[in-house]
């Protein structure tokens, strides 16, 4: 019971956690002040319980659809959330001095998000113990070891950030993101299949014999980069689609903000 | 139907998806799960290969459960006393295991393709 909570909690905050920790070293870079992390983290919070507690109903919207939709939804919502900030990150340049106050709000909002998504389902996990006090207790002491490992890993993953120079950092940061970002389509994408509001094909590959997706490589690709073995036509498309969309829209910043500092 | 339209016919399949998702559903088989003191029942379901199938997976404990599989690329949520729809396939022949992520060493189980 405790190693399954420990598993089953490591990977929802490792999600959460990678991203808070790339947009929290990005903030450092950008010298924004870290304040909206604790904004964000409340109202995701907020949005745990909510899902949590409502989840029976919003599994039966939409013909037994409302699952997957708003999880999707919220996914493909982060995906242009972040598409918009590493736009906004490549036009800000290295001044230093705006408030960056639309940066925030974004920020904000993927990782109130992205916090809501993964705290509901430890949330409604956890529950499923409340009645049962002695399982209880290793449920309680597995989530802290689950969740005390990935906010590690998150801190390892920012405090490596943080160690660049500020222009290197923006540049992994964002090409971290431009990952982070394409894997949430994809994910998206699979769950509007698992639905049936798209159609589903055989896999592409099949990659399980050289990473397995249960492995702990696996299962750290995934919440990095939404690493999937066995993909099939719509996932890949959305993967390398929407990665290479996130591409060309920071190109297009790039050069919109050479022709900018030209002439100033 | 040429190749090229049954081309342009997949192309459009998500937009046609989208919109006409209901009357789909319809025509899927249908196949049942039961989730009972953390166990799947039936453990072992089979399935018509290369078929996309509509699995009604009803969970009786008063706890939730998650549907999961790696081979099958599925993750659901099914809440205590509720039931929960996914669509799997289409599978090529051959065996795909599921469990029940949160009772990972009881609720064990596996798809069977032919």
């Amino acid at each position: 019971m405790l190693l399954t909570a420990v598993i089953i909690v490591l990977r929802e905050v490792l999600e959460a956690a990678l991203l808070i920790s790339i947009l929290a070293a990005l903030s450092g870079a950008l010298g924004i002040r870290r304040y909206w992390i604790g904004g964000a983290l409340a109202a995701g919070l907020a949005g745990a319980i909510v899902i949590a507690g409502s989840l029976d109903t919003i599994t039966a919207w939409l013909d037994g659809a409302g699952q997957e939709v708003l999880n999707a939804a919220m996914q493909a919502l982060i995906y242009l959330l972040l598409g918009m900030f590493i736009c906004l990150l490549i036009l800000r340049g290295r001044a230093r001095t705006q408030s960056g106050i639309g940066m925030k709000l974004i920020m904000t909002a993927a990782v109130g998000l992205a916090t809501a998504r993964e705290g509901s389902e430890i949330l409604i996990y956890a529950s499923g113990f409340v009645m049962n006090l002695p399982q209880l207790m290793s449920v309680l002491i597995g989530t802290s070891i689950g969740a005390g490992i990935g906010i590690s890993a998150g801190a390892l993953l920012y405090y490596l950030l943080v160690s660049l120079n500020d222009r290197w950092s923006r540049r992994v940061g964002a090409g971290l993101l431009v990952l982070v970002a394409a894997g949430l389509l994809s994910q998206a994408t699979l769950l509007l299949t698992q639905a049936d509001w798209l159609p589903a094909g055989l896999p592409l590959w099949d990659s399980s014999a050289l990473i397995a997706e249960r492995s702990v490589t696996g299962q750290l690709l995934y919440a990095m980069i939404g690493y999937e073995a066995t993909p099939d036509a719509f996932q890949a498309a959305s993967y390398f689609g929407g990665g290479i969309l996130l591409l060309c829209a920071a190109l297009i910043a790039v050069r919109y903000r050479r022709r900018a500092g030209d002439h100033p | 139907m040429k190749p090229r339209n049954l081309c342009l016919l997949r192309a459009l399949l998500p937009v046609l998806g989208c919109l006409a998702a209901a009357p789909v559903l319809a025509d899927r088989p249908v196949v049942r799960l039961d989730i009972r003191n953390h166990l799947f029942w039936p453990a072992e379901i089979s399935v018509p290969a290369n078929t996309r199938i509509r699995l009604e997976v009803t969970n009786h404990d008063p706890t939730p459960e998650e549907f999961e599989s790696y081979e099958l690329n599925r993750e659901k949520v099914i809440m205590g006393n509720h039931p929960g729809i996914l669509f799997i396939g289409p599978l090529a022949p051959g065996e795909y295991p599921f469990f029940g992520e949160f009772h990972p060493k009881s609720a064990q189980g596996r798809v069977i393709a032919r």
